[in-house]
């Protein structure tokens, strides 16, 4: 029992890591109708700036993390205003290729803003929780049940607006359809804009919980979770908003507690297969369900 | 023929067109297409030689075949993704991790139980060939966006079973009928390859198969209407797709010789196949020698061009982040590719070589 409660609350952070960046690749999907394939390097460049402004003047990571959002939230801003906005009438594939080249210029330009440093992250909030089971001991930081808390109220307060504001709405005629939702005067400029920089912030977010867990900061530190995001977006459906985040919290779950099993069950070694495993029945759900988990079937048009 | 048709000119009193007053040989290496890949090859034969011995340092330095053997390695990735892409009109994101099944063999088969080159190309072929049926079966129940992220999944899938089962592979020098081959010598292997690979692709397009492939891109409902079999071509495109990106892998690791799996900017990682992707977009997706080209300017270009620019030696990152700029400008201004590009180019010098010929003549002898 201490031994699955130790796995549980190992999740907690690659469980808000991913449904952050679930929901920001989400946001960005539905309205600009592409795969981001930048989001990653874009939170990255947040994680960078938020410790930056931590070792340069002295300031707590709380107080870092907005200018890191802010900074990745104007990035975002930039490349939809100065690129997407341009680029209307480059076709999906071509908006996926401009995304990868967005790769190749952040990572150019890290070293070039930054130099090559190695940045320093502290936890949100120092030092463990800990208690005795019958059988044995159970800890983990009490970072861990901070940064869930943002997650939870970062997803929740995006999850409302998306619901019951003006803004929501608009987003969501946007996602239907963009043409009709201009006509119906909703300046879809801006609904893409707002979505691109909420997606930029909502990923510095991301990349800082996972920098101050302790992980290890480069610039492609998150093209993993993209990854888990992207696979999570089709596990859930992009269909809907809630789908792909559900989804989200399920695969780095369902990685842990397959560890867990095969730990359990005296076989060690095969934990290198947790992912493999994790990936494999994801594709098969998909194979037979292709529009998600949540996703409703849209009929094609011929 | 040649004389038949020499003389039918004469009896019309025509000169004959410009291919015909050639030698068979010449017209058969200058004027066919076939010929062009030769030639290419030739080329890079003469490049490797020169390289590899420091006859002319200044000109071509010895890293040159280095960053050429990687550009033509990936090369014929990009060529089995042009006929994927630009021909069948589906889209992958599995290249990454299809190029690991040739590096892994490579090591399986020369490495640990110390089999010839070919052997190994056989055996990641064999691979890839099965693994291109089970991405090809896939892709008749989902398509577009969602199949790209479902090969995304297979790659990730792919380089997860890469790290555990070993996760830095490498090769020795080997023996090829009879002589050791080096590190250096690797461009040989890998341009004679990617020659052989571009005339079969070549054959390909202009084969019933390539018009099938395109008519499947155009409209999958029309082109089942006229009898083409959706799974049979599907199938085909992914399995070559996969094989070319297996070759590719093989041609990789002989190349550079060690590679390390879980780096995460690493050869079967998503940065691969989004870079194979690019390279075929800046060529012009629908041609052989755009997708050479683009995958010289990806992987090629920072390492034999820009390095010795003094500038970029000393800031290595904005080379790349010119290359990402240089991919963001080409999709957004030149949808067609390089290839368009230059097709633009020779249409508009003929105009301006037909106005100053007419400048200089008069308009009837023009």
């Amino acid at each position: 029992m201490a031994y699955f409660l130790s796995t549980l609350f190992g999740s907690i952070i690659p469980m808000c890591v991913t449904a952050l960046v679930t929901m920001a690749i989400t946001l960005i999907f539905k309205t600009s109708f592409t795969t981001n394939f930048a989001q990653g390097v874009i939170s990255a460049f947040g994680a960078y700036v938020v410790s930056s402004v931590m070792t340069s003047n002295g300031l707590s990571i709380w107080l870092a993390l907005p200018a890191g959002m802010l900074v990745s939230m104007l990035i975002a801003i930039v490349i939809d205003v100065g690129i997407f906005r341009r680029g209307r009438y480059v076709n999906a594939l071509g908006k996926q290729i401009i995304t990868m080249g967005l790769i190749s210029i952040v990572v150019g330009a890290t070293p070039l803003v930054f130099g090559i440093v190695n940045p320093g992250f502290t936890p949100f909030v120092k030092g463990l929780i800990s208690f005795d089971l019958a059988d044995g001991n159970v800890s983990f930081p009490k970072n861990s049940l901070v940064c869930m808390a943002m997650t939870i109220v970062v997803i929740g307060a995006i999850f409302v607006l998306l619901r019951y504001s003006k803004w929501g709405l608009s987003v969501r005629a946007t996602a239907s359809n963009e043409y009709v939702a201009g006509m119906m005067g909703i300046n879809t400029h801006v609904v893409t804009a707002v979505s691109w920089g909420l997606a930029g912030a909502i990923g510095a977010l991301a990349a800082t919980i996972n920098a101050s867990s302790g992980n290890t900061v480069n610039i492609y530190f998150m093209t993993n979770y993209q990854v888990f995001a992207f696979l999570a977006g089709i596990l859930g459906g992009f269909s809907t908003f809630h789908g792909p985040v559900i989804a989200a919290l399920m695969i780095p779950l369902a990685n842990n507690l397959v560890q867990y099993a095969v730990n359990v069950m005296g076989r060690p070694d095969l934990t290198g297969w947790s992912m493999v495993f994790v990936y494999g029945i994801a594709l098969v759900i998909i194979f037979f369900k292709p529009q998600g988990i949540f996703g409703k079937k849209i009929a094609k048009k011929v | 023929m040649k004389k038949y048709l020499n003389k039918n000119y004469a009896l019309l009193g025509k000169t004959p067109p410009k291919d015909e007053r050639f030698t068979k040989v010449a017209r058969a290496l200058f004027f066919n297409p076939i010929g062009h890949y030769i030639l290419f090859g030739v080329l890079c034969y003469v490049v490797a030689y020169l390289a590899t011995n420091k006859i002319i340092p200044d000109l071509i330095p010895y890293s040159l075949q280095s960053s050429l053997a990687i550009s033509f390695s990936f090369a014929i990735a990009s060529i089995g993704f042009c006929l994927l892409m630009g021909y069948s009109g589906l889209a992958s994101l599995g290249t990454g991790g299809f190029i690991g099944i040739g590096s892994y063999s490579v090591h399986y088969v020369m490495y640990q139980a110390e089999l010839p080159l070919p052997v190994a190309i056989v055996a990641a072929l064999l691979v890839a060939a099965l693994i291109g049926v089970v991405v090809g079966f896939i892709s008749l129940r989902i398509e577009g966006i969602y199949l790209v992220i479902l090969t995304l999944g297979l790659s990730e899938i792919l380089r997860n079973v890469y790290m555990v089962v070993e996760d830095k592979i490498k090769v020795k020098n080997f023996e090829l009928f009879g002589t050791l081959i080096k590190k250096q010598h690797s461009l040989y292997i890998v341009a004679t390859l990617l020659v052989v690979v571009m005339i079969i692709t070549h054959n390909i397009i202009n084969s019933p198969t390539g018009r099938a492939m395109l008519a499947m891109k155009n409209s999958t409902a029309a082109a089942q209407a006229m009898g083409i079999s959706l799974i049979k071509y599907r199938l085909l495109a992914f399995v070559i797709c996969t094989m070319y990106a297996a070759l590719s892998g093989v041609m990789i690791m002989i190349t550079i010789r060690s590679i390390q799996a879980s780096n995460a900017s690493g050869y079967y990682a998503l940065i691969t196949s989004l870079n194979i992707l690019a390279a075929v977009i800046i060529g012009g997706f629908k041609s052989i020698w755009g997708a050479v080209f683009g995958s010289f300017v990806m992987y090629g270009m920072q390492t034999a061009i820009l390095q010795d620019i003094p500038f970029f030696a000393e800031n290595p990152e904005f080379i790349t982040f010119i290359s990402g700029a240089l991919v963001i400008i080409v999709v957004m201004f030149f949808p067609g590719g390089l290839a368009q590009l230059i097709l633009e180019l020779k249409a508009k010098v003929k105009v301006w070589y037909k106005k100053i010929k007419e400048g200089i003549y008069g308009k009837d002898l023009g």
